[in-house]
């Protein structure tokens, strides 16, 4: 019975879709041609990861391993921006092998998931899943001038059963080289019949199949 | 003589109110467990959306229900949180309906915020009252005067505002209205510590709920189903 309802179930955001079809039940993440990362702040502001993943040493680390486009959701934060030229509301640079994209907010950034081949992501909870439900190798740093820092945490325990890499602003290049995408667990889907069979036993449903009338 | 009579009539109705209070609480209360239902009855529920994180979780929360049984559906945002509204709406035209030509039954109603961000710890009782004028009416005056009852199931999750709901549902229990069962789902980003509205409603809600169950090994009251969003 629990099968049948999954399906009327879709999340509440609009990668519901995605969410059920594109991921692999027990299969390990394929590796991806390493050729698009993308970095994401949320609706904060966190100035030091922006700074970071502009930095040489980041930049290198991207190149490599096979990056050439980086795009950067820096949301309010501050950042260096007189090497970019600006176009409406994009920065933009282009290097050698690289080029760079950076601005502040779209409405959704599912899109920029799918396309990523590497996501690289302060440590907010709802960005964390939404990626990780996409299948994709995901490093996380936490904010720690954060002052109630429970996202170090969440970040520790899912590291800890292998679901994503944690990483320091300081480690971050380290953690980009050495990333093995292959070697990271799938996490589970969505399954919304837990939530739904508490609530049922709270309000007095059973779950006897006969009793519809 | 006349102010020992008042003081000691104060200090009876503060007793009472005490006892009162003690005796419906949750771990008090026997009959918190609602009686069997019919496969096909209906429970009105009720949900509030905290905005950001909180109302993802929420919502997610909610699309696994069945929504044909859990209705009419009544979504609380704080004033001003069109986000949370839209969110809220766009979960409704994505869920199936029983019928084709039943129209979702939900209403999205709003509550001032008891506490913004950064406000200061002065002003806060002030916009906090407000804040349970609205719960009041909410769910306290909607028992005593509306044609509809109030809701049967209030789902919290945090933050701040969630907690003068839950005073507004412990008026209700003093005054013996009607009033919903609650249940509080601490976040999916609380692995190691509760957050401040989870150890405030810890053991107030009728069912308190984790993620992770290194939240539990504390032994006080709560429940771990692994993952629900």
């Amino acid at each position: 019975m629990s099968e049948s309802l999954d399906s009327l179930a879709p999340g509440s955001a609009p990668s519901a879709s995605q969410v059920q079809s594109s991921f692999p039940s027990s299969t390990p993440i394929s590796t991806p041609p390493r050729i698009h990362v993308f970095v994401t702040v949320g609706s904060t502001r966190f100035d030091a990861l922006v700074h970071r993943v502009l930095d040489n040493d980041v930049r290198a680390a991207l190149r490599a391993r096979g990056y050439s486009t980086l795009v950067v959701q820096c949301g309010n934060s501050d950042f260096d921006a007189r090497s970019f030229t600006q176009e409406g509301d994009i920065w933009r640079r282009t290097e050698d092998d690289m080029t760079i994209q950076v601005w502040r907010f779209k409405p959704s950034l599912q899109e920029e998931y799918e396309r990523a081949d590497l996501i690289i992501s302060h440590a907010g909870s709802g960005t964390i899943l939404d990626v990780l439900r996409l299948g994709k190798p995901l490093i996380v740093v936490p904010n720690e001038t954060l002052l109630d820092n429970h996202q170090e945490e969440l970040a520790n325990a899912l590291e800890g059963l292998g679901h994503l890499r944690a990483s320091t602003i300081s480690d971050l290049p380290q953690a980009i080289r050495t990333l093995e995408s292959t070697k990271l667990m799938p996490f589970p889907p969505f399954n919304g019949s837990r939530f739904r069979e508490l609530l049922d036993e709270e309000m007095g449903f059973t779950a006897g199949p006969g009793d519809r009338s | 003589m006349i102010s020992a009579w008042l003081w000691s009539v104060a200090l009876a109705t503060g007793v009472l109110l005490i006892i009162r209070l003690w005796l419906i609480l949750p771990r008090n209360s026997a009959a918190t467990k609602r009686s069997a239902r019919r496969h096909s009855d209906h429970c009105s529920l009720a949900v509030f959306l905290g905005s950001g994180g909180h109302t993802s979780e929420a919502l997610l929360l909610l699309s696994g229900l069945d929504f044909s049984r859990y209705s009419p559906r009544t979504y609380i945002v704080s004033c001003g949180d069109n986000l949370s509204e839209r969110k809220a709406i766009a979960l409704e035209s994505l869920k199936p309906v029983e019928s084709p030509t039943q129209n979702p039954n939900y209403s999205v109603v709003t509550i001032p915020r008891a506490r913004y961000v950064h406000q200061s710890l002065l002003t806060t009782p002030l916009t906090a009252a407000q804040s349970f004028l609205g719960a009041i009416s909410l769910i306290t005056f909607k028992s005593l005067f509306s044609a509809s009852p109030g809701p049967e199931v209030l789902i919290l999750n945090g933050p701040g505002t969630c907690f003068v709901l839950c005073a507004a549902v412990y008026l209700n229990r003093l005054l013996g209205l009607p009033s919903p069962q609650m249940i509080y789902v601490e976040s999916f980003a609380r692995v190691g510590s509760l957050s401040l509205s989870g150890r405030l409603l810890r053991p107030l809600v009728d069912r308190f709920v984790v993620q992770w169950p290194q939240l539990l090994e504390d032994g006080k009251r709560g429940e771990c189903r692994g993952w629900l969003v």
